[in-house]
């Protein structure tokens, strides 16, 4: 499984920039460290798990 | 404001709040998600791979296009479609994580993982800027969503000026005599089979009464103009057991 996570990456990477906030549409953030995607606009960021954004109102995380 | 908490929707035959519809149709699909090729045989004894063609045929897709797939759990359009246009991509994007897990394991899924993307995200709220694909498609899906008249909305803001919407989705027979019958068969017999071949009765009793209480197809013809479509057409197949639905964003 180790060997795909190379190619998940890069492919990753382009899908995220493509995607907005699905509450206000404005462009997101990827935070790297925490494997999120933030928007500043709605003070909310969504989490990236198993290499899949969840790009769900309800499952982000409200942020202060 | 309209007070959210008196707003109900169907859930199968029972009228539920309208916020608990989500939750509840994402119970069904965590509990099919890894039997759902299963569950969609049991649903038209196998016609859904024939209607699945019938809606490649009339999109005939082409090399270029960016398809966005709603609802397209383990990616069984999204492989057709990529397989009819070697130079498309597409992205699959569901509300059910589970489905997106058991569709990316697929065979089809490895060979085809530099032109498919796959997101979570809701059909009444895509996460995908206005204008960003040629083609959406919802195949078997609109009608688990809590209000289809939005995912319609989503689905126009989404598609650039020439985009292409079709949904596939169960529908009424125009015969009634055939309608009672096929009514005696999916009440009668489909939760059996729910029972016998995945071990789940009632999520199979579910997707029963949810494809009876859909929008026959003029009505939801109207509702795809409503979102802003034109030259809507729609097609039966199997007589009507299903349907495709085809707008143009103009």
């Amino acid at each position: 499984m180790t060997g795909d996570a190379p190619r998940e990456q890069t492919y990753d990477r382009r899908m995220l920039e493509a995607l907005v906030c699905p509450q206000t549409q404005a462009p997101l953030s990827f935070d790297a460290e925490r494997l999120e995607l933030v928007s500043k606009a709605a003070h909310l960021a969504y989490p990236i798990r198993n290499g899949i954004p969840v790009m769900l109102i309800d499952e982000a995380r409200q942020l202060d | 404001m309209t007070d959210d908490s008196q707003k109900t929707t169907h859930f199968g035959n029972q009228t539920i709040p309208e916020d608990e519809k989500a939750g509840r149709v994402h119970g069904v699909f965590t509990s099919v998600a890894s039997r759902y090729d299963v569950m969609n045989d049991v649903m038209s004894v196998g016609i859904h791979r024939l209607w699945k063609d019938a809606m490649m045929d009339w999109l005939a897709p082409r090399s270029g296009q960016r398809l966005l797939d709603v609802a397209g759990g383990t990616g069984d359009i999204a492989f057709r479609f990529l397989t009819r246009a070697p130079g498309a991509s597409a992205v699959v994007c569901d509300m059910t994580e589970s489905m997106l897990v058991s569709g990316r394991k697929r065979a089809e899924a490895e060979s085809m993982a530099d032109r498919l993307d796959w997101v979570v995200g809701d059909a009444m709220a895509l996460p995908f800027e206005a204008a960003s694909f040629d083609v959406y498609t919802i195949s078997f899906g609109i009608r688990n969503v809590t209000r289809p008249q939005e995912a319609l909305n989503e689905a126009f803001r989404v598609l650039k000026p020439g985009g292409r919407l079709m949904v596939l989705e169960f529908s009424q027979l125009p015969v009634p005599a055939m309608q009672w019958a096929y009514d005696r068969y999916s009440y009668n017999v489909i939760p059996r089979m729910g029972q016998a071949f995945a071990g789940d009765r009632d999520s199979y009793q579910y997707l029963v009464e949810s494809i009876r209480q859909f929008p026959d197809q003029d009505t939801f013809a109207g509702m795809v103009r409503e979102a802003g479509f034109e030259q809507v057409k729609y097609r039966n197949l199997s007589m009507g057991i299903a349907a495709l639905h085809s707008g143009w964003k103009i």
